[in-house]
């Protein structure tokens, strides 16, 4: 159940943590969400409407930040629930390194686990889904991180103005900020690839569709995909 | 008895279905497509968790949604002082204490035990409200770890079910001495050990579940429309252990059932909730399952781990037979699942063969997954696919041929009535007879040519055994009863024959696939001496029929018909005081024949329809010591079950690149005993032996390790389809059942049950030049292409 990806990102680091941070940002670049909101230091809850196949549905989440490094690395872990549909829950520990001094790679390794519905019938379309909202959404979140970088002014909704409505990501830049506890407040994740293919291994020696530990290893994106908060930043 | 008309509508011959004409135009009358004025729809709330505490359940926005009427929960039925769904049957452990039977609420309370129990239920005015509204139930769970496999439920660290049943376990039960088998097995010249499972299956019948529940104020009178193989039995149960209505207030209708395999024998939530509900809200409620619903709330089937040893003396001759099976009952316990693996399966185990000891325990274990319980074959299918699968190992092990082996081992005809070791008796049947005759249909001795020929081509050819008996015509009442069951298995047949001579026949079986209305009508055509035009079958409803246990355990006909045979005899016996009267003749001189009564040695006689005719218009009638009307009913106990058998030959061939077998011949010799309608009869094993294709070569039931069912639509779950079939060579080898009136067997499982081990031998038997002497059920691609990978060097050439 673990999965590994990489994505390209074409705004620096700090700006990219920054806007992972945002929930504005979050809320305009992740598909179907209908809200997202800061819960505390080290959570947040969303709304988002998702559709896995023929399982659609409003799915509810939570997620908690932890190991706090910016704008280096954070882990998330979480779970949402979609009523009749199920549920999903899992986790991410997220890395992002400079590409340069205007590009990000962040890369991941995400945990998830899928319930109910989900799981019954949707398991062997979540792989599909959950890159093709990956795509929406690294695409979104690319165009807005570059354009709140070239023109700040031109981008109230995404730009800093974001992060007046919450406490501003922690300056820490140094290259080795302080642990967790101090950064306690940044935030949401960063997501699954658009381009990266799941790495997922299909049961091999039972039935057809007996995966090793269940679901497929999926995307952080699934998550989303299912509406859990998680996904909600991971996407 | 009959088999004096000549006609061809009578015993014996291959009438077409009358029930066809109505299914295959659509003119079906299903639970779904009964309405009733005011109805309203139910949609129930199901946990996607399989084992989590219910710490808060919130009703409070969805009642307010638009179109509900009311939800209701667990702690609503539990105000109302509701029962438990029974189960039906109650086993007891070796210590004797009696099985664990943990409560089954119809809605949970606070804790939910496998993906798809009930949680609440919303009743709204469309089925579209309904579901809109349970969205806004908000439940938190506490979810905890669940076990799902059988085979690791009883380990000391496995997750608990049940308080009640600790490590898991629901009995541990015992048939034979197993000290004697051991010291058998420590003596013997050569022992063959087998360890395998038997899959889990889900039934997936083509009509989902529906129910439909009704209460008319005025009157107090509860109706149930619902798919049932047996509405009397859920009227009995549902009216006395969960609803406590009186069997006069509640009619259960079963109207035309597209299907059920078993999976619809069961009383099921769904269905006391919606009758319950209905006097609640005062308003008719409809249920209906979805696809996806059917994954998770039908009884599967199967799902046990064996491990087992034969001992054999120096010629291979059956010494001694040690059986040791977890069988999974999944998280509570339906209505005939505690039976299912101990006396359908165990007393079984003797098999077609004179072993003269047989030992087996059996563990029945508790899980977070749904409940296991009979699906065709029952019990059966498991005892056969395990004594095939080691009597065919044991061949290979003392190097001698499959049939040889088992023809040292046959019970021969001559030994029928035959004793086993493991409680039956078996009442006729010729083993060695259906083998010879399906050897000889299979071209048995040119197989090794066609092997040959096959491995030309680059292809693995195998063929595969399977010798079987099984026990139906379910069941004498006084030997179920002695054995747990808490029912008696009788049957009652009822037939009215109308003024001018036509015959409505009653009975308190149930078709849902099997042509009842065609072969219960052959029965009457042919006693009667009446067009079968002139018969009518009526099943499947409280009201008309006077009682009935339904159809399972291939029983219709068996115990069933015999009831009706039984009410036509009364109906003759009658009638002749009539023609007695009419004819001017002492009743003793009247003779029935062909449709006439006649006095013996004279030409003077009346017609069925003449008597009749005089039973319902008395004017000329022997009013003073008879009754006017022509009608009886019967009740049918039977002394014995019956025991089909029969021998399949599977031949298959197995392409090494991809992995994939395909069945190349299908060989079926069966014994029905009598058999009423040859047509339906082979169509009735083509359905089974298709159905044990399914498990031995496609069908998978998946949970994975958080109890979840990933196999859960026909995604992911595969059925078997027209391809992955031949045509199949059907045959007979009948030997009347002695203990039958009507000398019938019965042959609604046996395609079900012989099947599976025939295929997993052959593909065995096809795999065996590379050294490969084990293949789980279902037999994929992906399994027999990795077998064949790690038996063989990689780039061997073939």
């Amino acid at each position: 159940m673990e999965l590994k990806g990489e994505q390209h990102i074409p705004a620096p680091r700090q700006r990219v943590w920054e806007a992972l941070n945002d929930p504005e940002v979050l809320k305009q670049c992740i598909p179907g969400c209908q809200t997202l909101e800061k819960q505390g230091d080290d959570k947040f809850t969303a709304t988002v409407k998702a559709k896995v196949g023929p399982v659609s549905a409003s799915f509810t989440g939570e997620v908690t930040l932890s190991d706090l490094n910016p704008p280096e690395s954070y882990t998330i872990s979480g779970e949402g629930k979609g009523g009749a549909a199920g549920f999903a829950k899992g986790g991410a520990n997220v890395h992002l390194a400079e590409d340069g001094p205007s590009a990000t790679l962040l890369t991941y390794t995400v945990n998830a686990n899928v319930g109910g519905k989900l799981a019954q019938i949707g398991s062997r379309l979540i792989d599909s889904t959950a890159k093709k909202l990956s795509g929406e959404f690294f695409a979104k979140f690319s165009e807005v991180v570059a354009s709140s970088e070239s023109t700040p002014a031109a981008a109230p909704a995404t730009a800093p103005a974001a992060a007046i409505q919450e406490p501003a990501p922690p300056p820490s830049p140094a290259p080795k900020p302080h642990p967790a506890e101090d950064h306690a407040h940044a935030a949401p994740a960063p997501a699954a690839p658009a381009h990266e293919a799941p790495v997922h291994r299909r049961g091999s020696s039972e039935a057809p569709p007996s995966y090793d530990k269940g679901i497929p290893p999926m995307i952080l994106v699934a998550l989303v995909a299912c509406g859990a908060a998680i996904a909600l930043f991971f996407i | 008895m009959g088999g004096m008309n000549m006609s061809a509508t009578g015993i014996g011959a291959s009438v077409r279905r009358k029930e066809d004409l109505r299914f295959l135009t659509g003119r079906g009358n299903y639970t779904d497509d009964i309405n009733r004025p005011g109805q309203t729809h139910a949609y129930i709330l199901r946990s996607p968790h399989a084992h989590a505490k219910i710490e808060r359940l919130d009703i409070s926005s969805a009642q307010a949604a638009p179109g509900v009427i009311a939800i209701f929960t667990g702690k609503d039925m539990a105000a109302d002082a509701l029962g438990g769904l029974p189960c039906g049957w109650q086993i007891h452990s070796r210590d004797g204490s009696p099985m664990k039977e943990p409560a089954h609420p119809p809605l949970v309370i606070d804790r939910v035990r496998h993906v798809g129990d009930q949680i609440a239920v919303v009743i709204a005015e469309t089925l579209g409200q309904a579901k809109d509204a349970a969205e806004l139930i908000e439940v938190d769970y506490a979810p905890l770890p669940a076990i799902a496999h059988p085979g690791k439920a009883l380990a000391s660290a496995a997750p608990q079910v049940w308080d009640e049943a600790p490590g898991n376990l629901c009995y541990d039960w015992v048939i034979g001495d197993e000290a004697e088998v051991d010291a058998a097995i420590k003596g013997a010249h050569h022992v063959t050990r087998i360890e395998l499972t038997n899959n889990r299956l889900i039934p997936n019948a083509m009509e989902p579940r529906a129910a439909v529940g009704e209460y008319d104020r005025s009157t107090g009178d509860y109706t149930l429309y619902t798919t049932s193989q047996n509405p009397h039995v859920i009227r009995l149960l549902m009216g006395a252990f969960v609803l406590h209505i009186p069997e006069h207030r509640l009619r259960v209708v079963a109207p035309d059932v597209g299907g059920g395999f078993g999976s619809k024998i069961y009383h099921y939530a769904e269905e006391a909730i919606v009758t319950w509900a209905s006097a609640k809200v005062n308003r008719p409620i409809k249920w209906t399952a979805e696809r996806s619903e059917s994954f998770i709330t039908d009884a599967h089937g199967r799902d046990h781990v064996t491990t087992a040893h034969l001992a054999m003396d120096k010629d291979g001759k059956f010494l001694a037979f040690k059986v040791e099976t977890i069988a999974n009952m999944g998280a509570y316990l339906s209505t005939f699942a505690p039976c299912v693996p101990t006396y359908l399966y165990a007393t079984l185990l003797a098999g077609v063969y004179t072993t003269p000891k047989v030992f087996a325990n059996v563990k029945a274990v508790f899980t977070h997954t749904v409940p296991v319980d009979a699906y065709r074959g029952a019990g059966r299918p498991e005892a056969t696919y395990l004594i095939e699968r080691i009597v065919s190992q044991a061949a290979r092990e003392m190097g001698l041929d499959q049939a040889e082996l088992r023809r040292r081992n046959f019970i021969k005809r001559e030994q029928f009535p035959y004793q086993t070791p493991v409680a039956l008796v078996y009442d006729s049947g010729d083993p060695g007879g259906c083998m010879e005759k399906a050897l000889k249909l299979a071209d048995y001795s040119g197989f090794e040519a066609r092997r040959k020929e096959a491995a030309a081509r680059g292809k693995y050819r195998g063929i595969g055994f399977s010798t079987y008996v099984e026990a139906c015509g379910i069941a004498p009442s006084a030997v179920v009863g002695s054995l747990g069951a808490r029912a008696g298995l009788y049957e009652c047949g009822q037939v009215r024959v109308h003024p001018t001579g036509s015959v409505t026949v009653f009975t308190g079986t149930h078709s849902h696939g099997q042509g009842h209305e065609t072969t219960f009508a052959q029965l009457v055509s042919d006693k009667l001496g009446i067009p079968i035009e002139n018969v009518d079958v009526v099943h499947g409803d409280t009201a008309k029929v006077p009682f009935g246990m339904g159809t399972y355990g291939s029983r219709s006909l068996a115990v069933g018909g015999v009831a009706i045979d039984r009410a036509m005899d009364k109906v003759i016996a009658k009638a002749k005081k009539i023609a007695a009267h009419l004819l001017e003749a002492a009743e003793a001189d009247i003779v029935f024949e062909n449709g006439e009564f006649s006095v013996a040695g004279t030409d003077r006689k009346k017609a069925f329809g003449e008597i009749s005719l005089a039973a319902y218009v008395p004017h000329n009638y022997p009013i003073t010591e008879l009754e006017p009307g022509l009608e009886e009913t019967a009740f049918f106990d039977p002394l014995n079950f019956s025991y089909p058998g029969g021998a399949h030959l599977c031949e298959v061939e197995i392409d090494p690149d991809t992995g994939v077998t395909q069945v190349i011949n299908f060989t079926a010799v069966d014994d029905f005993g009598r058999v009423i309608n040859p047509m339906i009869v082979e169509g009735q094993v083509h359905g089974g032996v298709a159905q044990g294709i399914g498990q031995a070569l496609l069908e998978a039931c998946v949970y994975d390790e958080e109890g979840q069912l990933i196999t859960g639509s026909f995604m992911d779950y595969t059925m078997p389809r027209a391809d992955n079939l031949v045509s199949f060579t059907l045959d007979t080898h009948n030997v009347p059942a002695p203990d039958n009136p009507l000398g019938v067997k019965g042959c609604g499982e046996v395609g079900a049950i012989g099947s599976p081990p025939a295929v997993i031998n052959a593909v065995i038997d096809a795999l065996s030049p590379l050294g490969i002497t084990d293949i789980s059920m279902p037999a994929t691609p992906p399994k027999v292409w990795q077998a064949i990978r790690s038996a063989r060097p990689p780039l061997a050439a073939e």
